[in-house]
């Protein structure tokens, strides 16, 4: 086809406009591309380009290599190589005028102060690696490289500081410690002992959080099993106490110094830098203006927890993250999964190049490829497995990864892709070693995104996995975590794809009912009233009927009016005659809207005032939100309709709580009541637990309400600025009125408010200010209901009082050291409590900064009734509710 | 990030060259656009499915979600054609489709996301000749997931077709004739309001982009997508 349409030309145009490069950014490009081939090769020609370059524009070269070690920092001891070599002298120096490297440095710095300032700590990090290399290379003056790292270990000692805050200070100076150890050391040798202790110090706090995010930890026990997983300031700590007994000689076996190339500088000639002091700016507490009626203040941050790694590998495939060339290699990968976050593909092709900025010998060399370096003793490690483990580690940390579920799942996708038979391999092993894991108490939520990855990746892979391994663990119990995770896995392929695919890809045996892994039939709706044979029948017909015809909602309304008559005459009061209404009524709906999400989005539209009016009791007046009783009966009725596709069953609450029918803390309470009952499972169904579905609910319920709360505190915040900048336009026209001759009144386009004297200036908010104020108000009382029924639901399951019916008799007895060791003869009612309790723990630790807003009120209501009471149920929820609320315990 | 690597939750180049809106405004939208316009779909893939994976972009405990799924519908026979519209609430979930999602499999077929202006009314029909996408009528392959040639589609798929040859059969067009998906929380006397007026519960946004030269002759994103090919 020869169709160029002439708008091409102008985009074309557009695009080579902004493709040309100046001379100054050609050198910049040349600079941030260093090492496209061979780093250490490429050093002296890009040395001879950056001096030759004139004019010299100091700015430039700075910013590239700001962009090189931030952005790039496998690079990182390469740019500290050629900033030695632009230390060197020529013949075209002035004697007496500091070296163009000096000068670079010098504006380095002034980039580096920038990220502190605004406390960009990953920027901020990668430029004392930086700093570190250069103390090395003798460029850095050891003493105020050693104040730079003081000035993060001070933030460790500050009172009350955030864990995210003192992680990240930790990991820049033991960071910084762990390259420049030896030229620290050096210089004065108690410094590595004095950065090692603060952080010890610092970490030995931490040690109850650990408990309740490392992934392999029990519930009955707060030690913490050492194999299996490593924790982030635990493994930079053994590093740098491994290194310093070595006076740091091992560094060199980190990690490349290609700085060393270069002679050793004497520092009577070429005085080292002296880092300016700093001082990391306070943390930001964002005090929130919006306080709730309680006067509760409710901030959220995230990311307060130590952060624990899965390990899936021994020692000889993947490095120990204990040991300092471990350590390198980790943090190296780790700031590979950050910084191309924005492009998983690069991100890919990054990780799998990533060898040719360590050491030679490091990895293993591809196989096919020539040999051509010796492996290093003890490394020789296997690529794919080591960045498998990496990614998957940071996927399953605890309570929630830093990035979003699918990146990394899709991440992994694009290894696989771009190298088949050696990512693939790593892959199968990693599925095996977390299946293996499940009977060892691997966390709930952590094997809850081991499903939710393997349904993804397999749904990119042709869904081939070889089940038939895994069908002797068909004789394990049935709410077993392996096989929770086999029929969960299998739900979300099916989600996914289609029944009957899935099925097809499944050995016979775990294609019967009797092995409850995948449901019998294809997920459909099922309206109850379909049978002839149901009393309701033809009452359900007519309501359908109504429905079909898209009568009116008032006209629906007055039908439902009169078969309330009829039906209270007919049933003579053995059943709710309400609760039967509205059954048919939700069923029916959900029923012309089965044949998809917009269908259903559809019906519900069409019916919206019914559906409220429904809620609300069939009260005509409404106020407050509705009819409890009423809301629980609507979801019953659509979670029965759906209870052959639990994925309809949480996306029909979702909606119903956006438009208002049912609020998340109906939800939460119907879940808590009735989510166990939902399902084809029968044999699933027992006394009262929580699995991954219900607490899929529960969370879908509680984002909710904690949304609706962001939402309104933003919509606040903009109100009040835009206020601000109306009132401060307003007065800055009043003073200009005032000094200038007045001139007409110009349109009030801009502002709202009328031309006024300044001192006449409406104090009052504006009423858009105090609608949202307002609604602000509902949603965090809203949200502080969910929260709390949420923590009483937990509570009444876990340490359920002696009259409760539906207690599960096990609630108690799985918490102790003795049950676990005995895990072996549970049965269906054990796994369940013990998942029941994982679920808890997720609850208390991902919604923590929502829970402390409120943790007074709601340990009130939850926890006063154990008060001077012997009960270790009630002992531990406390104690998780402490760690996770930040009480002393 | 801009300088080492290029972020994949950019708008592709060629968008909306035929729209009258101008490139300025076009780019304004763009920045802020919570619609996806998800291609190469098999014509089986159902919105449940689309649901489930796009789902994994959301946030709503930022207040966000998936607002709606428009299908794609053949304009003569109002079956899938193998495009289809997600619209979520925030802007950032459609960023993150662009940066997970796009360019990995749905339904065993590599699918494309691409940041879209706002659905409107009338584009869930197919533009091609025939109804479906344009594409379609220029394929020389032969692909079981949209079609195959002919009838020739694969036993199991057409299983599946079967269900999907009814399901949209009461697919309207007009006005309303596609669900808003439910708005932003309001105080509840506003929501008394609405049953007293029975109007439809619909976000403001929906009528906010009022660029009415958009309407009818949004992006042709079948042809762009054949010149893609």
């Amino acid at each position: 086809m020869n169709f160029s349409p002439s708008w091409l030309y102008t985009d074309e145009y557009e695009d080579r406009r902004r493709d040309y490069e100046s001379p100054d950014d050609k050198l910049k490009t040349a600079i941030i591309k260093l090492g496209e081939v061979d780093p250490v090769e490429e050093l002296p020609r890009l040395e001879q380009q950056i001096r030759d370059h004139v004019p010299r524009n100091i700015p430039v070269l700075s910013e590239a290599f700001r962009i090189g070690v931030t952005e790039q920092p496998y690079k990182i001891p390469f740019y500290a190589a050629l900033l030695r070599l632009l230390h060197n002298t020529t013949e075209l120096s002035i004697p007496g005028e500091s070296s163009l490297g000096r000068v670079i440095l010098e504006d380095f710095w002034k980039g580096f102060q920038a990220y502190l300032d605004k406390v960009e700590w990953r920027e901020t990090r990668l430029c004392i690696h930086f700093f570190a290399h250069l103390t090395v290379a003798k460029l850095v003056s050891a003493d105020s490289m050693f104040s730079l790292l003081r000035s993060f270990t001070a933030v460790l000692d500050e009172f009350g500081v955030s864990h995210g805050r003192a992680k990240r200070a930790a990991l820049c100076a033991g960071e910084g410690l762990l390259i420049a150890g030896a030229a620290l050391k050096a210089d004065s040798p108690a410094i590595s002992d004095e950065i090692i202790h603060a952080i010890q110090a610092y970490a030995e706090t931490t040690t109850q959080q650990k408990w309740l995010v490392s992934p392999s930890t029990r519930i009955s026990s707060q030690m913490i099993p050492s194999d299996g997983t490593v924790e982030l300031l635990d493994i930079l700590l053994s590093s740098l106490v491994t290194l310093n007994k070595s006076d740091f000689k091992d560094t060199g076996n980190c990690m490349p110094q290609p700085y060393k190339n270069s002679a050793e500088i004497d520092p009577t000639i070429l005085t080292p830098y002296v880092l300016p002091a700093v001082l990391v700016p306070p943390e930001v507490i964002e005090f929130d203006s919006m306080s709730t009626d309680s006067g509760e203040e409710s901030q959220v941050k995230k990311e307060e927890w130590p952060e624990f790694f899965i390990r899936l590998f021994p020692d000889d495939v993947s490095p120990d993250p204990k040991s300092p060339p471990g350590y390198v290699v980790r943090t190296a990968l780790l700031d590979i999964l950050d910084i191309f976050e924005v492009n998983r593909k690069e991100c890919a092709r990054l990780l799998l190049e990533y060898p040719k900025w360590n050491l030679s010998g490091t990895f293993k060399p591809k196989p096919g490829a020539p040999v051509e370096t010796e492996p290093m003793p003890g490394k020789d490690w296997q690529l794919e497995s080591t960045i498998i483990e990496i990614v998957l580690g940071s996927y399953l940390i605890l309570p929630e990864s830093s990035k979003k579920s699918i990146y990394y799942i899709a991440l992994i996708t694009e290894l696989c892709k771009l190298s088949p038979s050696t990512v693939g391999p790593a892959v199968g092993k990693s599925i095996r070693k977390l299946y293996n894991s499940l009977s060892d108490g691997l966390d709930v939520e952590a094997a809850r995104r081991f499903a939710e990855w393997f349904a993804v990746h397999m749904s990119n892979f042709g869904f081939s996995w070889v089940w038939k391994e895994w069908v002797p663990d068909l004789s394990l119990p049935v709410q077993h975590p392996r096989r929770a995770f086999m029929r969960r896995a299998i739900e979300f392929e099916i989600r996914l794809a289609y029944h009957d695919r899935i099925l097809k890809t499944l050995p016979e045996s775990m294609q019967t009912p009797d092995a409850y892994t995948i449901a019998e039939q294809a997920p459909g709706p099922a309206f109850e009233y379909d049978d002839p044979g149901n009393p309701h029948h033809d009452a359900a017909l007519a309501v359908l009927n109504l429905f079909r015809g898209r009568a009116k909602a008032e006209d629906v309304i007055s039908h439902l009016d009169s078969l309330k008559s009829t039906l209270e005459a007919s049933e003579d009061g053995h059943v709710n005659v309400d609760s039967v209404i509205r059954s048919i009524v939700v069923q029916s709906l959900l029923h012309i809207g089965s044949r998809s999400f917009s269908h259903f989005l559809n019906a519900i539209e069409r019916y919206l005032p019914l559906l409220r009016n429904l809620a609300s009791g069939g009260t005509s007046s409404v106020g407050g939100n509705g009819n409890p009783e009423a809301k629980a009966d609507v979801l019953t009725a659509a979670a029965s309709f759906w209870k052959h596709n639990r994925q309809m069953v949480a996306i029909v609450f979702d909606k119903l709580m956006q438009y208002q029918i049912v609020d998340p803390t109906d939800v939460v309470g119907w879940t808590f009541l009735n989510g166990v009952a939902v399902g084809q499972l029968a044999e699933l169904a027992g006394p009262m637990n929580l699995s991954a579905f219900e607490w899929d609910l529960l969370r879908g319920a509680l984002d909710k309400a904690n949304g609706r709360v962001t939402i309104a505190r933003r919509k606040v915040a903009a109100l009040r600025k835009e206020d601000d900048d109306a009132r401060a336009r307003y007065k800055a026209r009043a003073d200009e009125t005032m000094e200038v001759d007045p001139e007409p009144k110009e349109s009030t386009e801009e502002t709202e408010v009328p031309a006024v004297p300044e001192k006449e200036v409406p104090q009052v908010e504006n009423p858009a200010i105090t609608t949202a104020l307002k609604a602000f108000s509902s949603l965090t009382k809203e949200q502080k209901a969910a929260l709390s029924r949420t923590l009483e639901g937990f509570v009444s399951c876990l340490a359920p009082s002696a009259t409760d019916a539906h207690a599960n008799p096990h609630a108690r007895t799985v918490i102790t050291e003795a049950a676990w060791e005995n895990r072996a003869n549970w049965g269906r009612d054990e796994w369940n409590a013990w998942e029941t309790w994982g679920w808890y723990r997720q609850f208390c630790r991902a919604y923590s900064p929502y829970l402390r807003t409120y943790s007074t009120t709601l340990y009130m209501v939850s926890f006063s009734r154990f008060e001077h009471v012997k009960d270790p149920a009630a002992d531990l929820l406390k104690l998780v509710w402490n760690i996770a609320t930040g009480q002393e315990t | 990030m801009a300088h080492v690597v290029s972020s994949l939750d950019q708008p592709s180049n060629y968008k909306d060259s035929q729209t009258r809106v101008d490139r300025q405004r076009q780019n304004d939208l763009l920045a802020k656009s919570t619609t996806l316009y998800i291609g190469n779909l098999s014509f089986y893939t159902t919105e449940e499915q689309i649901y489930e994976l796009f789902t994994k972009c959301a946030s709503p405990e930022d207040g966000g979600g998936i607002k709606r799924i428009i299908m794609g519908l053949d304009r003569n026979t109002r079956t899938p054609c193998g495009f289809c519209f997600v619209e979520y609430y925030t802007h950032a979930e459609a960023l993150a489709s662009m940066r997970y999602v796009s360019g990995t499999k749905l339904d065993e077929r590599i699918i494309r996301c691409d940041l879209d202006l706002g659905y409107k009314e009338g584009r869930q029909f197919g533009r091609g000749k025939s109804g479906g996408q344009v594409r379609d009528e220029h394929r020389q392959d032969y692909d079981p997931g949209r079609g195959g040639w002919g009838a020739q589609a694969q036993r199991i798929e057409i299983e599946r077709r079967k269900e999907v040859e009814e399901r949209y059969a009461d697919a309207q067009d007009g006005p309303g004739a596609v669900a808003g998906g439910g708005g932003d929380w309001k105080q509840e006397d506003n929501a008394a309001q609405a049953d007293r007026k029975l109007k439809r519960g619909r976000s403001p946004e929906d009528e906010g982009e009022a660029d009415t030269r958009l309407g009818q002759r949004a992006k042709i994103e079948e042809d762009i997508e054949a010149e893609r090919m």
